[in-house]
């Protein structure tokens, strides 16, 4: 018996129509083996478009359907559920996309309207030779692991844990906190960082449904589709956190010191150390490559004091597995390093400071105690505050890293506050773009701030070595005065742009979702699904995913929580059943497709001598089809008779 | 929607073709990038001699005040010492834009009163085409008898004060091989009909 099918061609308003010849298409289809029906329709998505089909279906007994309009990552789960509500098998579709590949890539309406007609020349070869697949579910491991303990990862956790499920958290550094720890105030409210961050942190230590797991890394993540087997490494701290109750006796006496990274290298830390007073887990770890234990075999000051025998020079890295449906990623950001713009002096000159450096100085727990000093000790009466420090810049970050303009304002804020300086803010264009942001900048306005349009050319010394003159001279062109000045200040601090971790493209490789060009995480769709990405059970919070400040990566936080959430509810995850199967007969055994398959679904069975596919763990990539060189493999909706026959059709003269 | 991009900037300044001559050149092709952050005329060490910053000539080119640009004495005071091209943070190249100003210029013979580069340039490039080489003295000589005689007088202490210390040579020297810069010279002046 031969294919019944019916063709339908979207108009997309003018998208399509305004180039495409729809009725000339239509028209064409018509006389095409096999097709019943052929209709040209204003919105195939819409409501009426889908009860054509329905309708068509029902009535005239088709049993293929063709759908030529926008690219089938809009709209295949759309159509495929439009056959299902007519009782025919969602995966006897095939749409042919004469948007994306014809209409808004020509001007020429001819060519257009000639392509899409072999296009759907194409789909309805192909339609007629499909076989009708099965959706089948597993049931979903009902845990949830966050990665990156910033605000991102703790508001995600905590959500998650009170809905119920369990949660393991995993931080690579031994407490959470993340960036936003290292804080001083909070733009535009000025609440102090670590007062509003502190009490979320406490709870995610208290909540008896999270797991945290500080000081780990993710090493491996397997399994498949709502049961993800993780590999975490458990890094070795060489202190029992067990028996340490976090007296911090080891780290007073401890007698060698390092650069403390928290504090940006501007203070020292003691080889065994927490990160910071509010630390969660608040126990210490020892810095191995800087121990004298470890790097001479004596010492153990530590071990000596320690009155619960706490520390564990033998101590070694553990390895954790752990099963989990869904995996929020929030591994943070990275901030511009400031060496790159050379002409700023960062580095060289001593109190050109980055912002977090600032932050760190400014903070009273910071290496200043909160007093804004330059390097030799005085209160500096000219700061300059450089915007746009990697960002909006073709040779570093071609994007706006969002938050400097408004991080530059509340530093011009606290510096009048804690000082009398005179502030230069020397900005391209001010984007403050939020709640309460303008009325912010107004306020620092109004407080007597400098602000001056043109984007600082370089820093220099001062030759002038009067105390009147500040010891450096930014030049720069005063856009909005119309000349170029030379402005001399006694401390100048970068505002760097936020750019992606450099082992962002490694993490994303790992759990098997895509980067953008700049190593951000890419999101399933940048307006309607910013928390989805390729995998549907894996869900992007915070700055790992684009510069963003921490209202948006809070609320960004929370929709991946309800994303991941709302997954794990429905108990069972239909399985992609476009998969890879082995044709046994042909099988050489030669296991060329046990290597290159991405997921580890096929395996080599050495009893029948063949490769075999775990259909729960491929997704149809088709790897593994094209290196197989007996022609053994084969993908489901993807054979090579319906493959051929699409070409064949595409191919006959229009 | 996405078109090419060359379509729409095309499109957009159909009524100037002096933007278009601008940004189709190879050096002016991101002209139209430029977020006017003013670090180029900050980077300038001639700024302020120049009548427009080159941050506003971007402006002007963009607004296809063309008159405007063509008789700014900025594209013939640049010292070429690329600072701006380096600092650029929308990498325009900054200095061949200015290159390619002077080059419409002497095409459309509008150069601004203010300003002798252009004449002083064509006495260094005949200079350059004889002898392969320049010859400070006779140019120095020939630049101002020409366009400033009275101003020589004051020069001739010093010239004969570089003179004695050899700094200056009486006669102009020529390259070995000057046929073969002909060549170059000739092939270049055919590419370029200035």
């Amino acid at each position: 018996m031969s294919a019944r099918v019916g063709v339908y061609i979207c108009h997309c308003g003018s998208n399509i129509a305004g180039k495409v010849n729809v009725k000339a298409v239509s028209e064409y289809a018509k006389q095409l083996p096999d097709v019943v029906i052929s209709r040209e329709y204003q919105y195939m998505c819409s409501e009426p478009g889908q009860e054509f089909i329905v309708r068509d279906i029902r009535e005239n007994q088709l049993d293929r359907i063709v759908v030529a309009s926008c690219s089938p990552l809009m709209h295949e789960k759309t159509f495929r559920a439009t056959l299902q509500t007519a009782g025919l098998n969602p995966f006897l579709l095939q749409m042919a996309n004469i948007r994306e590949q014809c209409s808004w890539v020509t001007e020429d309406g001819e060519a257009a309207t000639l392509k899409a007609k072999a296009l759907v020349s194409g789909a309805v070869g192909k339609v007629r030779v499909l076989a009708p697949l099965k959706q089948s579910y597993v049931t979903v491991s009902k845990s949830i692991l966050v990665i990156g303990g910033g605000i991102a990862g703790i508001q995600a956790a905590l959500q998650c844990a009170e809905t119920g499920y369990k949660v393991y958290l995993v931080e690579r550094e031994q407490s959470i906190g993340g960036h936003m720890a290292m804080l001083d105030k909070t733009f535009p409210t000025l609440d102090c960082s670590a007062c509003i961050l502190t009490p979320k942190m406490v709870s995610v230590s208290q909540h008896p449904n999270i797991t945290l797991m500080a000081y780990s890394d993710v090493e491996k993540i397997g399994g498949y589709a709502g049961n993800i087997s993780v590999t975490v490494r458990r890094k070795a701290a060489y202190v029992d956190h067990d028996k340490c109750n976090g007296c911090g006796l080891c780290q007073e006496k401890c007698p060698s010191k390092t650069d403390n990274k928290f504090e940006q290298g501007k203070s020292k830390r003691k080889s065994i150390y927490t990160l910071f007073p509010q630390a969660i887990p608040n126990k210490p770890v020892i810095d191995k490559s800087n121990c004298i234990y470890f790097l001479k075999g004596k010492c153990g000051v530590c071990q000596k004091l320690c009155t619960r025998e706490a520390i564990d020079f033998t101590q070694e890295d553990k390895i954790e597995e752990i099963t989990v449906g869904a995996i929020i990623v929030a591994t943070g950001y990275e901030i511009f390093n400031g060496h790159k713009m050379t002409n700023y002096g960062y580095g060289s000159l001593p109190d050109v400071y980055s912002a977090l450096e600032f932050e760190r100085m400014v903070n009273s727990g910071g290496f200043t105690n909160g007093q804004i000093r330059t390097q030799n000790g005085k209160i500096p009466s000219r700061v300059g505050i450089i915007h746009c420090v990697g960002s909006r810049d073709e040779r570093h970050l071609p994007y706006c890293s969002q938050i400097c303009c408004m991080f530059a304002v509340k530093f011009a804020h606290l510096i009048r506050d804690h000082t009398n300086a005179t502030v230069y803010n020397f900005f391209i264009d001010m984007r403050c773009v939020g709640k309460a942001y303008e009325e912010f900048y107004h306020r620092v306005l109004e407080e007597g701030v400098r602000f001056i349009r043109g984007k600082a050319a370089e820093v220099i010394e001062s030759q002038d070595n009067t105390s009147k003159n500040g010891q450096y001279i930014v030049k720069v062109e005063d856009t909005l005065a119309g000349s170029v000045r030379d402005i001399s200040l006694d401390m100048i601090i970068l505002a760097n742009g936020m750019e992606a971790r450099n082992d962002s493209r490694d993490m994303a490789r790992k759990i098997g979702i895509a980067v953008n060009e700049y190593g951000f995480f890419l999101e399933t769709h940048p307006k309607l699904d910013p928390i989805g990405t390729q995998d549907p059970c894996v869900f992007i919070a915070g700055t790992c995913a684009g510069p963003k400040d921490i209202p948006h990566t809070v609320v960004q936080a929370s929709a991946a929580a309800a994303g991941a959430i709302s997954l794990l509810e429905k108990n069972t995850i239909a399985l992609e059943p476009i998969a890879a199967f082995v044709n046994e007969e042909r099988c050489t055994g030669c296991q060329f497709c046990v290597n290159v398959c991405p997921y580890q679904a096929t395996k080599f069975d050495t009893e029948r001598k063949t490769s075999m596919v775990d259909e729960t763990l491929c997704r149809g990539c088709g790897t593994c089809v094209s290196t197989c060189p007996s022609g053994a493999m084969e993908g489901n909706h993807f054979t090579d008779k319906q493959i051929l026959s699409e070409i064949k059709s595409l191919l006959v003269p229009v | 929607m996405k078109k090419s991009k060359r379509r729409n900037t095309e499109r957009a300044y159909e009524d100037s073709g002096f933007i278009r001559d601008i940004i189709s050149s190879r050096e002016g092709a991101r002209v139209l990038s430029c977020i006017q952050c003013g670090t180029c005329s900050a980077s300038c060490p001639v700024f302020e001699v120049m009548d427009y910053p080159p941050r506003k000539i971007f402006a002007m080119i963009r607004e296809g005040m063309k008159d405007k640009v063509l008789l700014s004495v900025t594209p013939w005071i640049c010292a070429s010492c690329y600072r701006c091209t380096v600092n650029c943070p929308a990498q325009i190249k900054i200095t061949e834009v200015m290159y390619e100003l002077k080059r419409i210029c002497l095409k459309e013979q509008v150069i601004s009163e203010r300003t002798d580069a252009n004449r002083f340039y064509s006495i260094f490039l005949n200079q350059i085409i004889k002898y392969g080489r320049s010859h400070e003295l006779g140019l120095m000589i020939k630049f101002m008898m020409l366009h400033h005689p009275v101003n020589l007088l004051q020069q001739v202490p010093r010239g004969v004060r570089m003179m004695l210390s050899g700094s200056l040579s009486l006669f102009p020297h020529r390259i070995k091989n000057a046929k073969t810069l002909q060549k170059i010279t000739d092939h270049a002046l055919k590419l370029q009909k200035v």
